[in-house]
């Protein structure tokens, strides 16, 4: 049989913590976003309803049971909406008023920060001897700390934008007014339409212009350091380069053109 | 003394810059789309000559 020490022993401790901390947020993230919205509308009356309702704990289930970073962090969120895919009224705007909106927004962001944080903490076992390392007394490099608040910004970035979206989407007065306005008879497909467009166009200026630079800000990147070498190269050159004769050729034009123009 | 020369007209030249993009908004404000879009790229272009002297100001610093 075999024996466990203390220092395994801790490890599950730990490790059963964090499995209940991510079930706990998974689960009142599921009844705000699928129980109560089901329960209000109406819509979780018949068998097929209540299967897809289910669904999302079948999937945090197996999420924790595997203990998978994938199924908790995509496979469950994603689930989430097949219930709410099944039975648009769900996600109704009046179902889903502003203090509601912002309890399951709040839900959301702590699920998702919750998951990812306590099912990467895993408590090492405890040394058998210690030696500090002569780097670990000198202060945290600059640009360590530069790529730690950029960390940070993202992960603020990631949650406030598209919730500032999806907000004035769904309950902007003026907004909401110009919609029905404008698409009388078709307002809460349209703005299903719009919720969705917020989301992609949110996903790709974060993949594009925000993970999309930091990717390229590696260290080792061979482009990267070419291009960064040509460019202490040039910015080297005590004379002006064709871009300053350019501009100032284009300048000089330009307001002759505008003083032509003004002329007749 | 070049450099602090180099210096001195970026800054002007950027800062000039500013007065076309604000003259450009007045052109649209009347509504001469096309005189508001030569004002732009004349700012644009005293932005990019401003940005070539202060590069110069930093190699005579070097």
């Amino acid at each position: 049989m075999e024996v466990l020490g203390p220092a395994d022993a801790s490890l599950g401790r730990w490790r059963t913590f964090a499995d209940a901390v991510a079930l706990a947020l998974g689960a009142n993230l599921w009844v705000a976003l699928v129980l109560l919205p089901g329960l209000v509308s109406g819509v979780l009356h018949s068998g097929p309803a209540q299967l897809t309702a289910v669904l999302p704990l079948v999937v945090l289930g197996i999420g924790v049971w595997r203990r998978s970073d994938l199924i908790l962090l995509f496979g469950f969120p994603s689930a989430l909406l097949v219930p709410v895919a099944f039975a648009p009224g769900m996600a109704n705007v009046h179902v889903y008023g502003p203090i509601r909106f912002a309890i399951v927004a709040v839900g959301l962001v702590g699920y998702l920060l919750g998951a990812s944080v306590f099912t990467s903490f895993r408590e090492p076992p405890p040394p058998l001897a210690e030696r500090p390392l002569t780097s670990a007394t000198r202060p945290m490099a600059s640009r360590w700390r530069r790529r730690f608040r950029i960390y940070a910004a993202l992960t603020a970035m990631s949650a406030v934008f598209p919730l500032i979206l999806l907000y004035t989407i769904n309950f902007d007065g003026e907004v909401r007014e110009l919609i029905k306005l404008k698409y009388s008879g078709r307002v809460a497909a349209f703005t299903t339409v719009l919720n969705l467009g917020a989301i992609g166009f949110w996903v790709a200026i974060y993949a594009g212009f925000f993970l999309g630079v930091l990717r390229r800000h590696r260290t080792g990147d061979r482009d990267l350091m070419t291009s960064l070498e040509k460019l202490r190269q040039s910015s080297k050159r005590a004379r002006p380069r064709p871009q300053f004769y350019l501009g100032v050729a284009l300048a000089l034009g330009l307001m002759l053109a505008l003083l032509l123009m003004r002329g007749r | 003394m070049r450099r602090y020369f180099f210096e001195t007209l970026a800054v002007l030249l950027m800062g000039g810059s500013i007065v076309f993009f604000v003259e450009c908004i007045h052109y649209l404000a009347r509504r001469e789309y096309v005189g508001a879009i030569i004002v732009m790229f004349i700012g644009l272009a005293v932005i990019s000559v401003g940005r070539e002297m202060a590069r110069l100001a930093l190699v005579q610093k070097d």
